[in-house]
């Protein structure tokens, strides 16, 4: 059985700034890490190998850098990396993302299973995960809190919708995406950061896949960003609530009563 | 010429349907102005009548089309039936909740159709037919405005409660029928489909909300704020960094990428106020905050506030209540 997780490299707090100059995100100084959703979809995968001696890929797409969050995902037990960096891909929104990864993963070859975290904590698509299932015309289940190998070819899960729970089957190969609720995912430990730079990262680009041109990068994204900017909250009148705890709880009474909340 | 058509794919929530459908229509048709069809495409069983609870909100067509096998759909298939009716009216812009459904749905409809998709959307507007939707990023600590200028239809999910959905007193949408081919996906199925009990559901459902952060996280605390939430009839809520304890989850959530609330009321225990939490409930009608920081950004955007301890406040409110 051969795994597949993708994994984006984001910014290690989403604490960014604007430049008031430039209105850009001020990103300087920040490192990358592993998108800690995707650390679910990664330990998830590790747990499947476990139970099938499965083979456990890792596949990203973006800058030489990326390759750091490749190496976490091996250090915590995946078997290879696959890193898609190519100027070509650059300024790529979910559909171009999706499409590329897509074309990847057809390389790789005799893909069962493709595991996705939620989302990823910078942009907060989850988009990525059911672009890339139509795109390689695979059943999909996203947002799974259980998931488990139910027969030879079957997996099945869970699905906590916003008030029912789901139980469903898929034949592989299919694409799950997976809540951070479902595991709590392991640290690497000494031995396996040691085996992770001897396991093989491969760097494929441009020209070692299958690709039309007028789908990649910006030219192949349909949406462009406009503006950023940082919201401003909205100020209110604060009345102060003075005393001893019972002061200031019955001047709130008080107030709640007369705004007819209490 | 006839008008661009501006859709909202209802959602189904159990047997009926899922609130952020009527807070979109709402939104819809005020957007739409002369300019707009506002459509609402309805896909339920031959039994349902689930458009009796979208023509209050009047657009101006809900377009229903019947199967009983809509129900209980995968993604895959229900996108597939959204595509057909996209290839047949080429309505310019398609709005989605952005419910863990729709959320799922679009995305999949997005790649067949190969368009644009802005998700978890805080606001549209449209400059002339370009929808400008505005997209939170890194946590809701920045927004976005994202537009697809070239390919139809733009499509969008909306966060749930951005938009308050508000009945029309005369509201007379034409009813009309579609007709897809239901494809079935032979190779995923649900077997299963129950109801969670707690109905409780997510914060942003609560009308009254007792929020807490990092300064009111014991176990004390917590217990009494869930007292004070039973008495007033609420629910408890949390800012980012409760979200590690096991027993809260993301549905727990206040701001940055969790729910956006407009409660009747909401009481801020020690939570000092960070951008994505403030914009996250800044609707809510009356904003009280406790914090023992008298700096904390969180009074600011308050109508009432105690600099104090959140225990000893919650103690002394309980004690007032009985």
């Amino acid at each position: 059985m051969k795994i597949v997780v993708c994994i984006k490299q984001v910014p290690e707090t989403n604490d960014v700034t604007i430049d008031p100059h430039t209105h850009n995100l001020d990103r300087r100084g920040l490192a990358g890490v592993m998108n800690p959703f995707d650390k679910n979809a990664v330990e998830q995968a590790l747990q499947l190998k476990a139970a099938t001696d499965a083979e456990v890929v890792l596949l990203t797409m973006g800058p030489d850098d990326y390759a750091q969050s490749l190496r976490e995902g091996m250090a915590m037990g995946a078997d290879s990396g696959v890193l898609l960096s190519d100027r070509a891909f650059a300024g790529a929104d979910t559909l171009a993302t999706g499409y590329v990864l897509a074309q990847a993963i057809a390389k790789i070859g005799d893909v069962d299973l493709i595991i996705f975290g939620r989302q990823a904590v910078d942009a907060d698509t989850g988009q990525v995960g059911p672009i890339v299932a139509e795109f390689l015309h695979q059943p999909q289940i996203t947002y799974a809190a259980t998931l488990r190998l139910s027969g030879p070819n079957e997996v099945t899960a869970e699905r906590l919708l916003e008030d029912t729970k789901q139980t469903l089957v898929a034949q592989l190969p299919a694409v799950v995406s997976v809540r951070s609720e479902l595991n709590t995912p392991r640290y690497p430990t000494p031995r396996n950061i040691q085996l992770s730079f001897t396991k093989p990262l491969t760097t494929w680009h441009h020209d070692d896949l299958d690709l039309d041109d007028t789908r990649l990068g910006q030219a192949g994204s349909p949406t462009i960003v406009t503006k950023v900017y940082a919201p401003t909250p909205v100020k209110r009148a604060l009345t102060p609530l003075t005393g001893t705890p019972q002061e200031a709880a019955s001047q709130l009474i008080k107030a709640l009563k007369d705004r007819q909340l209490l | 010429m006839s008008k661009p058509e501006l859709w909202v794919v209802a959602e189904r929530r159990l047997d009926h349907i899922e609130p952020t459908t009527q807070q979109l229509i709402t939104k819809a048709t005020r957007l739409a102005g002369d300019h707009f069809h506002v459509v609402t495409v309805l896909l339920e069983a031959t039994t349902d009548h689930l458009e009796d609870e979208l023509q209050p909100y009047g657009p101006d067509e809900i377009r229903i089309v019947r199967d009983d096998r809509f129900p209980t759909a995968t993604d895959a298939e229900l996108a597939d039936a959204l595509k057909q009716l996209i290839d047949a009216a080429h309505p310019n812009t398609v709005l989605f909740g952005a419910t863990i459904t729709g959320r799922s749905i679009a995305p999949r409809l997005q790649a067949k159709l190969q368009t644009g998709l802005t998700a978890d959307c805080l606001d549209l507007r449209f400059d002339d037919e370009t929808l400008v939707a505005t997209k939170p990023s890194y946590g809701d600590n920045i927004m976005c405005e994202i537009i697809c200028p070239d390919r139809r239809p733009q499509m969008a999910t909306v966060r749930p409660n951005t938009f308050v959905a508000q009945p029309q007193a005369d509201a007379t949408p034409a009813i009309t029928t579609a007709h897809i081919t239901f494809h079935p996906v032979a190779r995923l199925h649900v077997t299963a489909a129950t109801p969670v009990v707690n109905t409780a559901t997510t914060v942003g459902d609560a009308s009254r909300v007792v929020a807490l952060g990092r300064g009111a996280a014991n176990e004390d605390t917590i217990a009494s704020a869930t007292q004070l939430a039973e008495k007033l009839g609420g629910r408890i809520g949390v800012s980012r960094p409760l979200t590690d304890q096991d027993r809260f989850t993301h549905d727990d959530q206040i701001g940055q990428s969790g729910n956006t609330i407009h409660p009747d009321l909401i009481l801020n225990f020690g939570i000092s106020g960070a951008v994505q939490y403030l914009v996250g409930m800044q609707d809510s009608q009356t904003i009280v905050s406790v914090n023992s920081d008298p700096n904390a950004p969180i009074f600011a955007a308050s109508d009432y506030g105690y600099v104090g301890d959140a225990q000893a406040f919650m103690t002394a409110l309980l004690a007032q209540f009985a």
